[in-house]
């Protein structure tokens, strides 16, 4: 069984964005849905564009003793081919003229701002403190990182990647993950794999257990009643937080980030309900609440 | 969002969404907010067991409904092979396939029963009754059939005449202790999940 499936750079965000596409269609967050759709498909483009990124050979060399994630943000040192990314991200959005005005202007504030200051931006959103920054550009340059982390990823083999037993965090690059998917295809049928939310490796953990504090007990599945059998949501009653799951088995075509974001109604009874979520969705930033 | 390591609170409100890049990007969250108002909760829960047929002892997901209230008695749907168990992987046998059906039969023993020799009606009967009637029945056959030398004059302490079928969902811990009590009594047709 794979413990670990690295990203396909090649169509990971294509498909994300058709799965956007289509969620969009009935949801009630549907305009919302079409920029997050505009985005990866801006980062398709981009990640086609991106000539495999330098991966810091020493660092890889030395990550399996350490047993520390080979691409962690905090250890590796940027490139500037994410600027690219970012700019090929802001002018594929920016061409799509029915968006809000708001949309066009954040997009033109990106063009205009500094390298450097960009950098400083994307370090705060990788690091601990991100969720509070601009929640108007923070979606656009998380997707200009997530295509630079990708393209990092998907140039590894499984070799580089030492995988620690029960991983909450990524192993390629220590981001939490977005949300759980349970495969339906052979060799991974039935098993539980998380989502990265930054480089979108995914990694096998056991299922029925919590996957922010490891508790087993006091896990249940909560859904929309009379909802999509596919989307779910693990809840833990030891911590309270929660990560939706979703099941291949009801719906082939779910993803984790697409489904994520296009299940909002969730997130919302389950706040109401005492839960709070164990990590973001990388395309909707928000206050702390 | 990254690497979030410390507790995270982080809630999902009408609130909260309106300070979120949907709102500050010019969509708005009021549609979301409406529909929740008709939508519930529904809590379903996968609980961890073993099969209780054969001593191969394959892992089971058990897929339930209800809220764990106390008083509200969960309902079994779907049953499958675990397929992080490292026995079976996913997988079952037609009779494991079939443990549903097992679960709600109408002719599922829930209770101790006892049918009285020649009699044709089962009759329930308390566990210390059950218990007490197999230990007498038990303690009876051995004190009359039990072997404590061979025809040769050897040493054997054998009880031939009762058998012994212990369960299939047991630990290693469970079958020593039941090859022990077991053993200790002379008994020689035994099989638990220790021979596996």
């Amino acid at each position: 069984m794979p413990r670990l499936v690295l990203p396909a750079r090649g169509r990971l965000f294509a498909a994300r964005a058709e799965r956007l596409r289509t969620l969009a269609a009935s949801d009630a967050l549907g305009g919302y849905l079409e920029l997050a759709a505009a985005i990866a498909e801006a980062q398709h483009a981009a990640i086609g564009r991106l000539e495999t990124p330098v991966r810091d050979a020493a660092r890889l060399a030395v990550a399996p003793e350490e047993r520390r994630p080979p691409l962690s943000p905090r250890d590796l040192k940027r490139g500037p081919e994410w600027h690219t990314a970012l700019a090929v991200i802001v002018a594929g959005v920016a061409s799509v003229s029915t968006f809000p005005p708001a949309v066009a202007a954040v997009c033109e504030r990106l063009t205009v701002t500094s390298a450097d200051a960009l950098d400083a931006f994307a370090d705060r959103l990788l690091a601990a403190d991100g969720r509070d920054a601009d929640p108007a550009a923070a979606p656009f340059v998380i997707a200009a990182l997530q295509a630079y982390w990708t393209a990092l990823a998907a140039s590894l083999a499984p070799e580089d990647v030492t995988i620690v037993p029960q991983p909450s965090h990524c192993p390629v690059c220590g981001t939490l993950p977005v949300a759980s998917i349970v495969r339906s295809a052979a060799p991974y049928a039935g098993y539980r794999y998380l989502h990265c939310g930054l480089c979108a490796s995914e990694w096998h953990r056991v299922r029925v257990e919590c996957t922010q504090c490891g508790a087993i007990k006091g896990i249940a599945y909560q859904s929309v009643a009379g909802g999509p059998a596919a989307v779910r949501a693990e809840t833990c009653d030891t911590c309270r937080a929660y990560r939706k799951i979703f099941y291949q088995e009801h719906d082939p075509a779910v993803e984790p980030l697409a489904d994520d974001l296009a299940s909002v109604a969730l997130d919302l009874l389950l706040a109401e309900a005492g839960f709070h979520r164990a990590s973001t969705n990388p395309l909707l930033w928000q206050p702390s609440g | 969002m990254a690497t979030l390591s410390r507790r995270d609170f982080l809630k999902v409100s009408g609130a909260t969404l309106a300070a979120s890049s949907l709102a500050v990007l010019g969509f708005t969250p009021q549609h979301a907010l409406a529909e929740v108002r008709q939508f519930k909760l529904e809590r379903a829960t996968e609980t961890r067991n073993t099969c209780p047929y054969c001593s191969v002892a394959c892992g089971l997901l058990m897929y339930s409904l209800g809220d764990g209230a106390k008083n509200a008695k969960a309902s079994i749907f779907h049953i499958e092979g675990d397929p992080d168990h490292p026995v079976n992987r996913g997988t079952l046998c037609p009779k494991g396939a079939a443990l549903l059906d097992f679960v709600h039969s109408k002719s599922r023993l829930l209770y101790p029963q006892y049918r009285a020799p020649k009699a044709k009606e089962w009759q329930r009967i308390s566990w210390d009754e059950a218990l007490e009637k197999t230990a007498r029945l038990l303690k009876t056959d051995r004190d009359a059939n039990f072997l404590a030398k061979s025809a040769a004059g050897l040493t054997v302490n054998r009880w031939e005449t009762t058998g012994f079928l212990a369960a299939s969902a047991s630990s290693n811990e469970v079958g020593y202790l039941t090859a022990k009590v077991v053993r200790s009594l002379g008994l020689m047709a035994f099989d638990n999940q220790a021979r596996v």
